[in-house]
C-alpha cells in the first residue's frame, strides 16, 4: 500500500509539470499521485493516477457521465452539493469519491450521506489546500466542517482520502506533515495513514468471492 | 547580571528546515515575522508566547527555528501553513529537530549545499524566462518582465520535450 495524494493539479491548470510534482511528491515520501486529465504511467518511481472531476449540480448529468468513465480506468471524483444531490449522488455505485465538503451547507453531508458512502465504498476527500491557505474565520470554517467529519467517520467508517489540491510544488506536504495537519481537526494518526493508502484500495475494492459451478 | 543558572533555564528545541524554493534566500527578519504569524494565526497571541518561536539562521537553502521544548510539534504544524515570505511564495520542510544548535550545524553539513546552473534567455510557450537547473533534473522557470513574473516548476525531460 503506498501513500497516496487524492488530487493536484499540474501545468496548465498549475505552476508545475506533472513529471516535477511526481518527482517532488516521491522526494516527499509519497508513493502516487491522482492527476484529473492525465494519462495513467509512473514517473521516478512515482506512480501517476489519473482522474476525472464531475463539477455539474444537475445528477442526471452527473449519473450519464459516471456510466460514461465507467470502463476508463480513471478515478470518478464528483464535486459535493446540497444534500439531496448528495444523497443521491452516493447511492450511485461506480463513483470513487465525493470531493469539496468544505463548500457545502453544514446540513449538506449528514449521517444518512454518510452511511450511503460508506454502504457503497465511496470516500470522502478532506482538501487540505483551504486549511493551508485561508486564515482566520474562513479557516476556522473548514476546521469546524472537517470536525464535524471526523466524529460521523468515527460512527459510520467511511472511506476517506487525503489531497493537497496543489497547484505547485510549494503546496505539496509531506504525508508526515499531513499527519500533523490533520491533528487540527481530531484526526487520529491511525485514521491518517489509513485515509493517505485509501487511493491504492479504490483501485482495486475488495470485492466478495463468487464461486462458479 | 549575573546568568540564570541552567537548571532553572527554558529547555529549547531547534528545527531544521528546507526551504523551497531555495533561490533567492529570504530574509531571517521576513521570515520570522511570517513564523509568527502563521503561529498566531493558528494558537493565538498566548501559545505563541508560550511557544517563543525565533529564526536563528537563515540561509543556503536552510533555516534553523528555536521554539521551548514541548512545542515543536506546534510549531511544525504552523510552518506547514507558512505559504509566503515577504509576499515571495515558499515552502518550508522540516528536516530535523534537535536540543542543541551543534547536533543540527553537524547535520546541516553533511547536507550537499544547493547547487544550480543558471541559463538564459530561454524561450518557453512564447514566453522569456530565466532557468535555474539543479542537480537531479529539476528546472525553475521565472519569467522576464516587470509586472507578472511567473514561476514554473518543470524537469529536464519537459524541457527537451518541447
Amino acid at each position: 500500500m503506498m501513500d497516496t495524494d487524492a488530487c493536484i493539479h499540474p501545468y496548465p491548470v498549475g505552476t508545475a509539470s506533472v513529471r516535477r510534482m511526481a518527482m517532488e511528491a516521491g522526494a516527499l515520501g509519497f508513493g502516487g499521485i491522482v492527476v484529473p486529465g492525465e494519462v495513467a504511467g509512473g514517473y521516478h518511481g512515482v506512480r501517476i493516477i489519473p482522474a476525472v472531476i464531475i463539477r455539474e449540480t444537475d445528477i442526471r448529468r452527473v449519473i450519464g457521465q459516471i456510466r460514461r468513465q465507467a470502463n476508463s480506468g480513471n478515478l470518478i471524483f464528483v464535486d459535493a452539493g446540497d444534500n439531496g444531490f448528495n444523497r443521491a449522488v452516493l447511492a450511485h455505485k461506480g463513483l470513487n469519491a465525493i470531493r469539496c465538503l468544505h463548500r457545502i451547507p453544514k446540513n449538506g453531508f449528514d449521517h444518512i450521506s454518510a452511511r450511503l458512502a460508506y454502504e457503497n465504498g465511496i470516500a470522502v476527500e478532506i482538501d487540505l489546500y483551504p486549511l493551508i491557505h485561508e486564515k482566520g474565520i474562513a479557516r476556522q470554517r473548514v476546521l469546524n466542517r472537517y470536525n464535524d467529519l471526523m466524529r460521523l467517520h468515527s460512527r459510520y467508517q467511511f472511506p476517506l482520502i487525503l489531497s493537497s489540491n496543489a497547484c505547485s510544488v510549494l503546496d505539496l506536504r509531506s504525508p508526515d506533515e499531513i499527519r500533523l495537519l490533520c491533528t487540527l481537526f481530531g484526526m487520529k494518526k491511525d485514521d491518517t495513514n489509513r485515509a493517505l493508502q485509501t487511493v491504492s484500495t479504490l483501485l482495486s475494492p475488495v470485492e466478495s468471492v463468487m464461486v462458479t459451478p | 547580571m549575573k546568568p540564570r543558572p541552567p537548571t532553572l533555564r527554558e529547555k529549547k528545541r531547534y528545527l531544521l528546515l528546507r526551504i523551497d524554493p531555495p533561490i533567492p534566500d529570504p530574509d531571517p527578519k521576513d521570515l520570522y515575522f511570517s513564523v509568527l504569524e502563521s503561529v498566531t494565526s493558528i494558537y493565538g497571541d498566548a501559545e505563541a508566547a508560550r511557544m517563543m518561536p525565533v529564526v536563528i539562521s537563515c540561509g543556503s537553502g536552510y533555516a534553523v527555528v528555536r521554539c521551548i521544548r514541548g512545542y515543536e510539534e506546534k510549531l511544525r504544524i504552523a510552518i506547514v501553513t507558512l505559504t509566503s515570505v515577504a509576499e515571495r511564495r515558499i515552502a518550508l520542510h522540516a528536516v530535523a529537530t534537535s536540543g542543541t544548535l551543534f547536533a543540527l550545524r553537524r547535520r546541516v553539513s553533511g547536507l550537499s549545499p544547493v547547487s544550480f546552473e543558471t541559463i538564459s534567455p530561454l524561450h518557453f510557450r512564447d514566453r522569456e524566462y530565466t532557468a535555474r537547473r539543479y542537480q537531479g533534473q529539476k528546472v525553475d522557470l521565472q519569467e522576464k518582465g516587470i509586472n507578472r513574473q511567473e514561476l514554473l516548476f518543470l524537469t529536464q525531460d519537459d524541457l527537451e520535450g518541447i
